[in-house]
Order: structure tokens, then sequence, then C-alpha cells
């Protein structure tokens, strides 16, 4: 892959479902920013034609902020460096929604768990990228947090392993997989309003393989509720991913049949949480009995002070 | 001008217009129209209403069949089946089988 002399950097072609684009820059730390937070949407299929570019140069406004670019047409202005990423990331889901062909697509994280998948479907604000992301901290295979695919011929949901998107009101409860805790070796300082954490080899977030659905958790979260699941029935999980699919109308019957072998072949629950752990402690339970199992014995060595004698 | 109220005669015999999809979810049947692009969850009661809408059956038939089912209801089953008729027509789900 050649690099153009204009640019410093340019990413590995990349892709997210069948949106295909690669992202260049004129500042080598933010390239490496980049490289490390994406890596994730690598396209296997290396000699793929890009279809579009993402550019990030610098802004003409002083104090080190970016440009950002799609195909030469400006996104933003002025961004700081995690902003300028996020933009990029914001408009590759765009993109990748758009191009939903071969998908149903949900608003949706999902995890894989010992071969079967999860969704976690909801509106922005519902806690599902928190919850996804502690989830994906517990050690089950990421997917998405965002932007759920199920394959409609194969009846699989694929990964569309983007950065995990970490909102300011869940930097807290994150921060061990923050910018902070794991910074691309040579990157800027972190500066943005959220974080996109890097997910795939070498992160110890592993991405997870295609999967067929077994699991819908619906969640909502509620500053100081107790933390329950509740099941739901076929009719209720039928309509919480009908409010949260996105491309229903593009497919049609073959959509609503599939939504509904969904809702019918899933075991489904709502899930009201206040605490993070809690809520991972209580779906690990559910949806991977052996990694809970795994981790409470970590958590009780650790307890020990790694010596396995009781306080 | 005011439109003509669509009218689900007792003699009329209604028939699921093609191209709507059924998923049965629990007791409820939730349907997608590619045509007109609607999503609609029909209940128990309006559920056994639209499978029964197949052409031979007629609404006077379905009221008959039902209030047999559920006598204690049988008061509201007529009007009841018949709105659940006329909406199904609106939407377009639902034709008469001699229109």
């Amino acid at each position: 892959m050649g690099i153009d002399r204009e640019w410093v950097h340019r990413t590995p072609n990349l892709s997210a479902l069948s949106y295909r684009f690669a992202v260049r820059t004129d500042d080598l730390s933010v390239g490496r920013q980049i490289d490390a937070a994406l890596a994730g949407l690598r396209d296997h299929y290396e000699t793929a034609f890009v279809e579009h570019w993402y550019s990030l140069t610098a802004a003409e406004t002083p104090g080190g902020t970016l440009d950002v670019a799609r195909d030469g047409q400006i996104l933003a202005r002025g961004q700081q460096s995690g902003d300028a990423l996020g933009w990029v990331v914001w408009d590759v889901n765009r993109a990748a929604a758009d191009a939903g062909a071969d998908h149903l697509l949900f608003h949706s994280g999902a995890i894989e768990a010992d071969g079967t998948g999860v969704l976690i479907p909801g509106a922005s604000g519902s806690g599902k990228s928190t919850l996804t992301a502690g989830l994906v901290r517990a050690g089950l295979g990421y997917l998405t947090d965002e932007l759920a695919a199920l394959h409609m011929a194969s009846g699989r949901l694929v990964p569309y392993p983007k950065p995990i998107t970490v909102k300011r009101g869940s930097f807290a409860v994150l921060a061990d997989i923050g910018p902070d805790a794991c910074p691309a070796p040579g990157s800027r300082p972190w500066a943005g309003q959220e974080w996109q954490v890097a997910v795939g080899e070498g992160t110890g977030r592993a991405i997870g393989t295609p999967c067929v659905p077994g699991f819908v958790i619906v969640p909502r979260h509620d500053a100081g509720a107790a933390t329950t699941l509740t099941p739901l029935s076929d009719t209720q999980t039928f309509f919480a991913m009908a409010v949260n699919a996105v491309n229903l109308v593009e497919h049609g019957s073959a959509g609503t049949c599939a939504l509904g072998q969904l809702a019918r072949g899933c075991r489904c629950f709502s899930l009201t949480f206040s605490d993070l752990d809690e809520a991972c402690r209580l779906v690990l339970d559910l949806v991977s009995p052996e990694t809970a199992h795994a981790r409470a014995a970590t958590e009780a060595t650790a307890a020990q002070g790694g010596t396995g004698r009781a306080p | 001008m005011h439109p003509e109220p669509v009218r689900a005669e007792g003699g009329s015999r209604p028939v699921r217009r093609e191209g709507a999809a059924a998923v049965e979810l629990d007791d409820n049947v939730a349907l997608y129209d590619d045509v007109g692009q609607l999503l609609i969850m029909l209940n128990s009661s309006a559920a056994v209403i639209w499978e029964g809408c197949d052409g031979r059956t007629t609404v006077d038939d379905m009221v008959r069949e039902l209030t047999a089912a559920h006598p204690d209801d049988a008061a509201l089953i007529g009007e009841d089946v018949r709105q659940t008729v006329r909406k199904l027509i609106e939407l377009g789900l639902v034709v008469d089988a001699e229109s």
C-alpha cells in the first residue's frame, strides 16, 4: 500500500460491515492513535479497494486541533484529537447502517458468550454501551457496542468491532480500560468528550466470532435502583427489538420474520441496574456460567492477597 | 366531502391480502405489510379474526364461531369482529373476496 506524499500516515484498509474505508493524516502521533483505536476494523481482504477516505489534518486555527473530512468533504473543524476520532467513528457508524443490505441492523450492543450471541438493545442513555463494555472487560467476546448486525442468510450475529465508545458519564466505572490506562505507543494525550477504546489483538478485549443469538437483554440504567433481571415475553422482546431496528423497512417481511425468530428463539430479559459490576455478574451468571465462576475465583484469590489463605 | 366509511357487512368474506408477513408471538400476531410498510401487533382476539379472513368465512360466520367459543362475551363479539375487520380493511391488510 503506497503512501501519498501529502500524508505522513494512513491506516490499513478498514471495513465496517460492507463499508470500506481508510484514514490518513498529516500528524504521525494522531495516526498511531487512530491505528490503535480502529485496529478491530482491519479488513481481512487487504487487496480490497478503499471506497472512502477520511482525512485528519491540522486545523488552520492554532491550538493543535484537527479538521475532519470524508472524501474531501469537511465533517468537522477544529477538533481535539479524541473528538476528531469520534467524528470518524460516528460517520463510519452512519455509513455502515446505510450499507446494511445483507444484515438486519439494530441499535444494540452485542457480545459472544461461549459461542452464543447476546443482544443488548437500547437507545442512547439506556446503558447498553456501558454494559457491553463491562461484559467485554469481564472476558466475553466483543461484537459491537452500538450497531448489531444479524446476517439474514445465516441467522448469525457478525462482528462489527468498532472501538467501544465510552461517554463521559461512564468514565469512572470504566477507567481501567480508558485511554489513560492503555495509551497507544507514541500517541498524543487524550482529549475528547468520549473515549474510543480499542479492541482486538493485544488489547485484552477479544473480538467475538459470528454466532447465533441466544439471549436478548434490554438494559435500563437507573441510578440508585436495585439490579434486577426480569424475563420478557416473546411479544415484549419483539417490540424491544423492533423499536431498535435500523433497517426493518428495507428488509420488510423477511426482516419481520427474522425478528420473530429472534424473539421466539432467545431467552429474553429486561435488566435494571445502577451498579455496573453487579449487572455484569448477573448477566455472566446467565449467559456464561463458566466465565462467571472463573471470575469469582479470581476475585476471591485477589481478596485473599493471592496466597489462597482465608482472611 | 367525507370519505365513504369502510363496511364489514355480515355476508362479506374478507381475505388476507398477499404481501403481509404474520409472525406468531405468544397469543399475539405481528403483521408486517410490505406495501404500506406497516408493522402492526394483533392481540389474541384480533389474531383469531385475522386467521378467519380466508376468503371463505363470512363476517357472520366469524361472529357465530367466536360467540360459541366465548358465550359470556356474546354481547360484545359482534361489534368487535366488525370493527376489527373494518380496521384491517382500512389498513389494506384485508380485502373483500368478492370485490
